[in-house]
């Protein structure tokens, strides 16, 4: 008992974290899973960690009114961002979503009544573990109801096949747009979860080193199933403490090793559905091997037989 | 007039710098069709080797912006070699090799940090060109005079190559089709090695002679010329060297009038609204030729 309670207060800080970057993971997969790379999940959550910072500091409301309300107001701004990139082609949109983050932070530098400007914002409540356990749930629920709908479907084939799908009937352009605005609101959520556990955000809270990490946290998962982001988030989040114990100096180092690692041998991502697939094809296609022997071998001994 | 017109230089010389560091990035996005967010630690790695090598050994200016420049263009192949080669020939498209480049950024990073102390550096002032050369009604400093004809020569030199010789039209293919220009007896391994050492060789041109120039060698050098370089990269369409020069130096002297005739707080944000500008409106960028196409 002892043991267990020594590890809790070793850790939740990094399990507190571990949720919070699963919903930022959550976020950027929504968009990467209609096969666009985006990095406006760090400007919802901008939107949404410092409205979540004004309702709740200024104005003084509990936290589960906040969190509605971060991710609609990061939904709002998903819409118009949505309204602005979608005529992209992809990489021309992955240019100007970092585009987008860099405005972002000199947005965020100069509106000091908004967003307390240089100094930041202090929050006053802090959001616990349980707490936010119970909304990554809700957001995870959402994502395998989502995952097992005509939209699922849909979105898996538009990754697919763009071509492919719009002759079937499916609007590329709708799709994407329902993948930008999922991506807003749960990345507004992800953006009031960040400012409730750190209870402290400024411009740089969320710059170009938080959406590196969670789409280097996304793709290490895996893009191709909604649980691949959650595992990515948890395990990039683990890794700094856990190379913080045996080899202080070389965390940041051990976490580019590790990345790169996974994108040589692994580039699917730890969670892949379609590696399960190909281990069944494989089983079916050795079993239909063997049987083919025994006919084979069934045929030879019959043919002795018949020689005899 | 006069502050106008030492402000002009100014810009100037801080555009070439952003041209500079950008080419090579524009290059390795039309050429290898990578978005390589590892191209500002060559610029940092190699404004430390040549701080090193002026600190340690005593070598002279020149000879330390020789070995900035080799230095960022054999990290350039190394990063390659290791990270982008294994993806090539997998289809993973541009996010393995953004991803893959920001796990280098990550490691590369670190090592420079931990190189530097975390501190930031300045070359002692006697050891590179810090004289003022007389224009009549204006002093420049003569270490601007360098960046500055760095910058087109580079530029004029990368963009004949790309455009006139036989290397050039073999980058040009390489970059259209790796496979159709095999055929026709190009090695695209050679190549890419090539494009690779040029991009990290010019970063590494601008990280030392920045680094001279604003008397700051730090870890964190390369984070701004990234940003700068990528703006003008985007706003000059990276297929063509001449747009990323001619738009680095634009937003080199927007930059420095907006800082100095309306306010440094609209500085960065005036950059990347023309950044997001040109990106909606005309993603091709100046001179982006329309038939460009890489997915």
């Amino acid at each position: 008992m002892e043991a267990l309670l020594d590890f809790w207060s070793a850790y939740s800080a990094a399990i507190a974290f571990g949720l919070v970057n699963s919903l930022f993971a959550l976020s950027m997969y929504s968009v990467l899973s209609a096969g666009i790379l985006s990095f406006t999940t760090v400007v919802f959550a901008a939107i949404g960690g410092f409205a979540a910072a004004q309702v709740i500091g200024t104005f003084g409301l509990p936290l589960w009114v906040a969190f509605p309300l971060a991710g609609i107001a990061g939904g709002i701004g998903s819409a118009i961002i949505a309204a602005i990139f979608l005529k992209l082609e992809t990489h021309w949109m992955a240019l100007a979503s970092l585009a987008m983050v860099l405005i972002t932070r000199v947005t965020v530098l100069n509106t000091p009544s908004l967003t307390g400007g240089v100094m930041g914002m202090m929050v006053p409540v802090r959001a616990s573990v349980l707490e936010l356990t119970i909304l990554v749930a809700i957001v995870a629920l959402v994502f395998y109801r989502l995952h097992n709908s005509w939209y699922g479907l849909a979105i898996r084939a538009v990754r697919e096949d763009a071509a492919a799908a719009s002759t079937m009937g499916v609007s590329l352009r709708h799709i994407q747009l329902i993948a930008f605005l999922i991506s807003g609101v749960v990345g507004g959520l992800a953006g009031a979860a960040m400012a409730t556990t750190l209870q402290y955000i400024s411009a740089d809270t969320f710059y170009l080193g938080v959406a590196f990490t969670m789409i280097a946290g996304t793709v290490l998962g895996g893009s191709f199933h909604w649980f691949g982001p959650i595992v990515g988030a948890f395990v990039f989040t683990a890794l700094p403490s856990v190379t913080q114990a045996v080899l202080p100096e070389l965390q940041d180092i051990a976490k580019g090793v590790v990345l790169l690692v996974i994108m040589i041998y692994l580039p699917r991502g730890l969670i892949d559905p379609r590696a399960r697939g190909l281990r069944k094809a494989a089983r079916q296609r050795q079993d239909a091997a063997v049987r083919e022997q025994d006919n084979a071998s069934k045929l030879v001994k019959n043919a002795g037989q018949a020689h005899d | 007039m006069i502050l106008f017109l030492e402000q002009l230089v100014n810009g100037i010389s801080l555009g070439s710098l952003y041209a500079l560091f950008g080419i090579g990035f524009g290059l390795v996005f039309a050429t290898l069709g990578i978005l390589n967010a590892a191209h500002g630690v060559y610029a940092s790695w190699a404004a430390i080797l040549g701080y090193f090598s002026v600190e340690y050994f005593g070598v002279p200016f020149p000879v330390a912006v020789a070995i900035g420049v080799l230095g960022g263009g054999l990290i350039a192949i190394v990063v390659d070699q290791i990270g982008f080669q294994p993806l090539r020939g997998r289809k993973s498209g541009m996010l393995g090799a953004l991803i893959t480049s920001i796990a280098f950024l990550i490691i590369l990073d670190s090592l420079a940090g931990m190189a530097t102390n975390h501190q930031s550096w300045a070359f002692p002032s006697d050891s590179f060109p810090s004289g003022m050369v007389d224009f009549g009604a204006i002093q420049v400093p003569q270490m601007q005079i360098i960046i500055i004809l760095s910058t087109l020569i580079c530029g004029g030199g990368i963009y004949l190559l790309i455009q006139k010789t036989r290397i050039g039209a073999a980058m040009r293919a390489v970059g259209w089709n790796a496979e159709a220009a095999a055929l026709s007896g190009v090695n695209p391994r050679i190549i890419i090695l090539l494009t690779a050492f040029l991009a990290g060789a010019t970063s590494g041109l601008a990280g030392v002679l920045g680094g001279a120039a604003t008397s700051n060698v730090s870890y964190m050098l390369g984070e701004g010329l990234l940003l700068k370089g990528f703006a003008a990269v985007v706003v000059g369409g990276f297929d063509d060297v001449r747009g990323t020069v001619i738009a680095g130096i634009l937003l080199g002297i927007s930059e420095v009038f907006v800082a100095q005739y309306l306010s440094t707080t609209y500085r960065d944000g005036f950059t990347y609204i023309l950044l997001l500008t040109f990106l909606v409106a005309r993603p091709r960028g100046l001179f982006g030729s329309r038939d460009f196409v890489r997915a």
